[in-house]
C-alpha cells in the first residue's frame, strides 16, 4: 500500500474541481495544469500547485497529449495522476505509460480499459460470460428462410437492417416469423434502389429502452460491489442531459439482477477503480449489456447522494492499493437525486452551443442541494471545450419531492451572459411523462414538441422591455440609467446613437 | 439630431411569431395581460445586473442583440424577438409587405463559428422547412443546421472542410 501524496489533475473544468476537493479533504497536494485558453479558470485555484504551460502554438490540448502530461507529472514530482473523464480517461497507453514512468494512475488497469474500450472484444468477453446482449447476425444474411432460422435465435422483435446503410432506409422491424418473408422482401428491395446493395442483417431489436447504467467500484485485491443504478433516459442525440439516481423502472430484484451482471463484467476483466456498465432496459424488463465505461462519469453524484459514498475518495483509496470497507451488503440507497447538466446550449436553436462569457452566476445555497461546477462570474465558456457551465444536483426522499426541489432549485438558478439549457429543464420538471417516471431514451427527440415552455405574460414582459428600449432610444430626453450592455460591446448603431445624443 | 416630429403616442411590439403588443406612451411599468394590468420594474444591481421585478419575483433580462428597431430579449433565459413600430412604420410595414409576398430569399448565416463537416444540398435544389443544409461542427457538437422555409437553394457558400465564422453566409433560399 502507498499512500498518494501528490496527485496531478489531468484535466479541467468541474472536474478538476470535484477531484482537487476531495483530494484536500484527504490531505493530499494536487497540481493544476494552467493552459493558454483558461489561463484564469476557476479550477486553478484549487490547486495546490500550479503548472503553467505554454501551450498556445500546440497542436493538441496538453490533456490529450501523453508524453507531455508526464512529463509534467515528473517535473512536478506528483506520485499520481487523475485523468477525469474525457480527454485522455480511457486511454490504456495513457494508464500504461504512467505506470511504466511509476505513475499511479487512478482508474483501472491498462488492460481493463483497452478491453472494454474495444467494442469486438468487450462483446466477446460478455459473450463468454453469458452476459446477455442485443444478438445480431454476424454478417448479411442470404435469404428468407436463413432469417427466419436467426431470428429464432435472437427472439422477436427483430430489426432488419441494410448492410451498406444508414438513415432508416432499408430497415424493417419484424414482430413475428409470419411477417418475416414479407418484410425481408421489402427491406432487401428498398436496401438495394437506396444503396445499390440489396444486403441485409438482423439485428434484436429493442422497443423503447431505458439507458440505465450501473456503478461498480473494485478494488486491486478483487473485491467487486455494485452501487446501484442511474436512470439516463433523458438525452438528445446521445447525449446526456438529465440523469438520476436509483430509477423509476427498477425494483429490488431487478436491481439485484442487473448489478450482479454488471459485476459479473467487471470481474471479466479484473477491474478496480470505479467503473460504469451500461445497459439498454426493455418494456419487459429484459436488459441488455451495451458497454462499461472504465472512467468515472460526469453523471456520479447522483450516485454519492443517495448512497453517501465519494466516488472520487474511493478511487484515490484504491489506487493506493487499499482494500474496499464497504461490502455489497453495506450499500443502502437512500432518498432520490437528480441532476440537469446546465449546459451553455441554445435550446430554442436546437440546443446549438452557445458559447460566452458568464457575466453573473449564482445558484441556490440550500440543504438537498449541490453544485458542482467549474465557473464562475468573468469566466468564459470557450468554443475548444465542452459547453458545461455546472450540474445541479437536487435530492428529496423520493422522487416527487426531487422533482418539486429541482422545480424550485431550478428557479432559483441565475445566469447571465450566455444562453443556457434551465429552460429545457423548468420544461421538463412540469412535464407529465418526465413526472410518470415512464419515459425512454426516445422521449426528448419524438415525444417532445418543445424544448421550453414560454407564458404570455413572459412574452407580453419581453415585449415591454423591447418597447422601453426602443423609447429609450429614440424618443426619450431621460435616461433610466439602465446599463443592459454589461460588458458587451456597443454594437456601431448603439454606440452612433450613444454620441449623437451628447 | 431635429427635434421630434407630431408626438408618437403608442408603439407596437411585434413578435417572430406574428403577435402584436400595443403600448401606450409615455411609457409606464405595466403589462396588459387578457385584459388586466400588472406591475412591472426593471432594475439594476451589483448581485443581478439588469431584471425584471414582477409579482415579486426576479427575472434575468438580457440585450441578445439590437438592430435598428428589432431587439432579441432574453427574458428569464427564454429568447424573444421583436420589432418595434410606431403607428406610421406600422402602416408603411403593412404596405410593404402587401408587395414583397412572393420571391423574397431567406440568407442562411452560421450560428456559430465552427467547421463545415458536410453540405447536405446544392445549388438549384429543392429543400423544404426542416431539412439539413449543412453539418457544422462546434465544440465538439455537430450540429445540424436546417432550412427555416421551404424553397429553392440559390446559392451555396461554403464547401465541406472549411471553416466559418459566426454569421458567415452558409445559403442562401428563395422562398416558394
Amino acid at each position: 500500500m502507498k499512500k498518494l501524496k501528490r496527485i496531478l489533475i489531468a484535466n479541467r473544468g468541474e472536474i478538476a474541481v470535484r477531484i482537487m476537493r476531495t483530494a484536500r479533504k484527504m490531505g493530499i497536494e494536487t497540481v493544476a495544469v494552467r493552459t493558454a485558453v483558461e489561463p484564469d479558470a476557476m479550477y486553478l485555484s484549487f490547486a495546490d500547485i500550479i503548472h503553467e504551460e505554454d501551450d498556445e502554438m500546440a497542436e493538441i490540448p496538453v490533456f490529450l497529449d501523453v508524453e507531455k502530461l508526464i512529463s509534467i507529472a515528473l517535473k512536478t514530482k506528483c506520485d499520481s495522476v487523475h485523468p477525469g473523464y474525457g480527454f485522455l480517461a480511457e486511454n490504456a497507453w495513457f494508464a500504461e505509460k504512467c505506470r511504466d514512468n511509476k505513475i499511479i494512475f487512478v482508474g483501472p488497469s491498462p488492460d481493463a480499459i483497452y478491453k472494454m474500450g474495444n467494442k469486438p472484444v468487450a462483446r466477446q468477453i460478455a459473450m463468454k460470460h453469458k452476459i446477455p446482449m442485443a444478438m445480431g447476425t454476424p454478417g448479411s444474411v442470404a435469404s428468407e428462410d436463413e432469417a427466419v432460422r436467426h431470428a429464432a435465435r435472437i427472439g422477436y422483435p427483430v430489426i432488419i437492417k441494410a448492410a451498406s446503410g444508414g438513415g432508416g432506409r432499408g430497415m424493417r422491424i419484424v414482430r413475428q416469423e409470419s411477417e418475416m418473408e414479407k418484410m425481408f422482401i421489402l427491406a432487401s428491395r428498398e436496401a438495394e434502389k437506396a444503396f445499390n446493395d440489396p444486403s441485409v442483417f438482423i439485428e434484436k431489436y429493442i422497443e423503447n429502452p431505458k439507458h440505465i447504467e450501473f456503478q461498480i467500484l473494485g478494488d486491486t485485491l478483487g473485491n467487486i460491489i455494485h452501487l446501484g443504478e442511474r436512470e439516463c433516459s433523458i438525452q438528445r442525440k446521445h447525449q446526456k442531459l438529465l440523469e438520476e439516481a436509483p430509477s423509476p423502472a427498477l425494483d429490488d430484484e431487478l436491481r439485484a439482477k442487473m448489478g450482479e451482471t454488471a459485476v459479473k463484467i467487471a470481474r471479466a476483466v479484473g477491474y478496480y477503480s470505479a467503473g460504469t456498465v451500461e445497459f439498454l432496459l426493455d418494456s419487459d424488463r429484459n436488459f441488455y449489456f451495451m458497454e462499461m465505461n472504465t472512467r468515472i462519469q460526469v453523471e456520479h453524484p447522483v450516485t454519492e447522494m443517495i448512497t453517501g459514498i465519494d466516488l472520487i475518495e474511493q478511487q484515490i483509496r484504491i489506487a493506493s492499493g487499499e482494500e474496499l470497507s464497504i461490502r455489497q451488503e453495506d450499500v443502502r440507497l437512500t432518498g432520490w437525486a437528480i441532476e440537469c447538466r446546465i449546459n451553455a446550449e441554445d435550446v430554442q436553436a436546437g440546443f446549438a452551443p452557445a458559447p460566452g462569457r458568464i457575466e453573473k452566476i449564482s445558484f441556490p445555497d440550500e440543504p438537498g442541494v449541490r453544485v458542482d461546477t467549474g465557473v464562475r462570474a468573468g469566466s468564459s465558456i470557450v468554443a475548444s471545450y465542452d459547453s458545461m457551465i455546472a450540474k445541479l444536483i437536487v435530492t428529496g426522499k423520493d422522487r416527487h419531492e426531487a422533482v418539486i426541489n429541482t422545480k424550485k432549485a431550478l428557479d432559483k438558478v441565475w445566469i447571465k451572459g450566455t444562453k443556457t439549457t434551465l429552460p429545457f429543464f423548468r420544461m421538463l420538471m412540469r412535464n407529465h411523462v418526465f413526472q410518470a417516471g415512464t419515459f425512454t431514451t426516445a422521449f426528448i427527440e419524438k415525444d417532445l414538441e418543445k424544448y421550453h415552455n414560454s407564458s404570455e405574460y413572459e412574452e407580453s414582459i419581453a415585449a415591454w422591455i423591447a418597447t422601453k428600449l426602443f423609447v429609450e432610444e429614440n424618443l426619450s430626453e431621460t435616461k433610466s440609467g439602465i446599463n443592459f450592455e454589461q460588458g458587451r460591446e456597443l454594437t456601431p448603431w448603439l454606440l452612433r446613437k450613444r454620441l449623437t445624443q451628447f | 439630431m431635429t427635434p421630434q416630429k407630431p408626438a408618437i403616442k403608442k408603439l407596437y411590439a411585434l413578435s417572430n411569431e406574428g403577435r402584436k403588443f400595443p403600448f401606450v406612451l409615455p411609457l409606464k411599468n405595466v403589462i396588459r395581460v387578457n385584459g388586466r394590468d400588472y406591475s412591472v420594474e426593471l432594475r439594476e444591481d451589483e448581485k443581478y445586473g439588469v431584471h425584471v421585478l414582477w409579482k415579486n419575483r426576479r427575472y434575468p433580462v438580457e440585450i441578445v442583440r439590437t438592430k435598428q428597431n428589432r431587439y432579441e430579449i432574453l427574458f428569464n433565459d427564454i429568447s424573444h424577438t421583436f420589432t418595434v413600430e410606431t403607428p406610421v412604420s406600422m402602416q408603411r410595414r403593412k404596405v410593404l409587405g402587401a408587395g414583397r409576398k412572393k420571391n423574397s430569399s431567406l440568407v442562411v448565416r452560421a450560428p456559430m463559428p465552427g467547421k463545415i463537416i458536410d453540405v447536405m444540398t446544392r445549388d438549384g435544389a429543392e429543400v423544404v422547412r426542416g431539412e439539413a443544409l449543412v453539418i457544422l461542427e462546434a465544440m465538439k457538437m455537430q450540429n445540424e443546421i436546417q432550412s427555416v422555409v421551404s424553397g429553392t437553394v440559390t446559392r451555396i457558400g461554403v464547401k465541406a472542410g472549411q471553416n466559418v465564422m459566426k454569421d458567415d453566409i452558409l445559403a442562401e433560399i428563395t422562398v416558394k
